[in-house]
């Protein structure tokens, strides 16, 4: 993903004709100037790409640095073959055509097809390497085509001379029948400092390995740039909305469960609908979240009530969750605790209700994850009955939790 | 302007690394491994050891965008005595110059350092000329002995800051 603007300089010379790489030299050359720049396109956005060609009349650029990948392959159209390659001046301008790039933040990269010989003495060729490597300029080589003495040996040392912590590569291409774009594919050319090809190459990949339209969403990006890009876009959105439903699903799961205590201490008639509906989420929890839920709905019972037995009782029966859990917790509650049982305030209506066993009993055997033989329950369901007695136990339950 | 700092030479002059825009600090034909910021970051300069090193040829260009704008009263150059740098040019608020224009403007100031001063001692640059500066531009043009590789150890600017609102430092008020 590093935005990058490259220029591609394209050996248009007679050397060209040749059919030793199919159908000939040329028509791979640009297959290959093809692929590289969707994958430069698609990789960063932001990327641009140029177009210059080094042989005919003279070095003239075609394209300068744009993301328009369509005005990149409409020129490449209606190029003719002819001339002589001259390596330096083609390095030399693409090096200019970068200094002039709109986005000064872009890094500089130039890619060079090299197929015919190089006229070119190796200083020179040194010499132009290190002005690039001063500017911070990177080079990738293609060498392909003609195989003359001293060649590869010039371009070697072009790359030496450029190379900064491993920036610039070299690609040597032997005639056969792999095509050129397809030894491409697999180097760093392509795949950018081994980032990890993009998602364009492996799919370039597999089409030329398949044969058929192996493309993403079987849309060539070639073809339809924007229909490719928005489908792709759509698959990410897609993606990232299932991920936040999950998430919130699990979220809404744990909020049920709390909403549903709450609800059996204030005595909703709906409780029992809101338990049903999420009994099926509760189902799937283990039992440590069971006895966590106990002595949560035991305190919260207790507290609504606004009795001070049941509330000494509940914390008498998890004190010890609690103290251990939360020191401060237990403190808080010992405070509120205190101060109701100054209010003398009680909900007849409310405890006549709760008196009825079998109808609390019935009500916390219908909320999640609370088991009526719960040893801790029963206490509560017997506390409820012995009210009066507990009161005189108010005194003692707080000294001995202090000391706790 | 903020009072003298313990390593403020003249009176009333800053250290103005703290008003350096480190994300925008860029240099031309560094080597990879004794790059920029072993000459100017606070520790890194004072080790004699850790030098910014040219990389393909002598010369060097370095890029140094300020937080705000600021008056440059002087620099210091500190360097070994062989490859250190001679001939210093400024250029201040030029953005992005490359090695090719370097030459198509006239530099705020120059400078061709002596012995001395990579010893230690600061240059006093024409203050009336960087009395705006929101970025500065350096371009070390060769060193004393032409060497294949030009080393700098330290490089100090002093100045002081105008009173300018910092971007950055600008938080939304909440509403309540």
């Amino acid at each position: 993903m590093v935005l990058e603007a490259t220029m591609i300089c394209i050996d248009n010379s007679e050397w060209m004709r040749n059919g030793d790489y199919s159908p000939s030299r040329f028509q791979a050359q640009a297959d290959a100037v093809n692929l590289i720049c969707g994958a430069k396109t698609q990789s960063n956005p932001e990327n641009t790409v140029g177009v210059l060609t080094m042989a005919g009349k003279g070095v003239r650029v075609l394209v300068t640095p744009t993301s328009d990948l369509g005005k990149i392959l409409a020129c490449m159209h209606g190029l003719e073959i002819g001339g002589d390659m001259n390596l330096a001046a083609g390095i030399q301008v693409a090096q200019l055509a970068l200094k002039h790039r709109q986005n000064k933040k872009q890094q500089q990269r130039i890619i060079v097809f090299a197929g015919s010989p190089v006229k070119h003495e190796k200083k020179v060729l040194e010499m132009i390497g290190r002005k690039l490597k001063k500017n911070s300029v990177a080079l990738d080589i293609v060498n392909f085509g003609e195989e003359d003495e001293g060649k590869t040996e010039k371009l070697e040392a072009l790359l030496a001379a450029v190379n900064n912590n491993d920036t610039s590569h070299i690609v040597h291409v032997p005639a056969g029948t792999n095509a050129l774009s397809d030894v491409l594919i697999s180097t760093p050319i392509f795949t950018g400092n081994g980032e990890g090809g993009s998602g364009f190459a492996a799919a370039a990949a597999a089409a030329a390995a398949g044969g058929v339209s192996g493309f993403e969403f079987g849309v060539d990006p070639n073809l339809d740039p924007e229909l490719a890009l928005a489908l792709r876009v759509s698959m990410e959105e897609e993606r990232a909305r299932q991920e936040a439903a999950a998430k919130k699903a699990a979220e809404e799961a744990s909020k049920q469960e709390k909403g549903g205590e709450q609800q059996a201490s204030s005595q909703d008639a709906t409780m029992t609908e809101r338990a049903s509906a999420s009994a099926s989420e509760a189902e799937t929890k283990t039992n440590d979240m069971m006895d966590d839920e106990n002595a949560l709905l035991q305190q919260a019972l207790a507290m609504s009530m606004d009795d001070p037995a049941i509330n000494q009782e509940a914390k008498d029966t998890d004190m010890s969750e609690a103290a251990s859990d939360d020191p401060e917790l237990a403190l808080a509650l010992q405070l509120s605790v205190a101060d109701s049982s100054k209010d003398s305030s009680s909900q007849s209506d409310m405890s006549k209700l709760l008196a009825d066993q079998s109808f609390v009993s019935s009500i916390l055997a219908s909320l999640p994850g609370v088991d009526p033989n719960d040893p801790s329950v029963k206490d509560l369901l017997a506390s409820m009955q012995n009210q009066s007695e507990q009161k005189n136990d108010d005194k003692k339950p707080p000294s001995e939790e202090e000391k706790k | 302007m903020s009072g003298e700092s313990a390593s403020a030479i003249q009176k009333g002059q800053v250290d103005l690394l703290d008003f350096i825009d480190w994300s925008g600090v860029e240099c031309l034909n560094q080597s990879s491994t004794h790059s920029l910021p072993n000459a100017l970051k606070q520790g890194y300069r004072e080790d004699d050891g850790l030098h910014l090193d040219s990389d393909a040829d002598e010369q060097l260009l370095l890029y140094i965008p300020f937080t705000q704008v600021i008056k440059l009263h002087s620099i210091l150059v500190k360097g070994p005595e062989e490859e250190g740098p001679k001939t210093v040019k400024l250029f201040s608020n030029k953005e992005h110059m490359g090695f090719s224009n370097v030459n198509d403007y006239p530099p705020s100031d120059m400078a061709v350092l002596t012995p001395d001063n990579l010893k230690g001692k600061p240059v006093l640059v024409k203050y009336v000329k960087f009395q705006n500066v929101r970025s500065l531009t350096i371009f070390i043009e060769d060193n004393q002995t032409g060497s294949e590789i030009t080393q700098v150890q330290k490089i100090m600017l002093y100045g002081s800051t105008v009173e300018t609102t910092d971007m950055k430092g600008l938080k939304k008020i909440e509403d309540h």
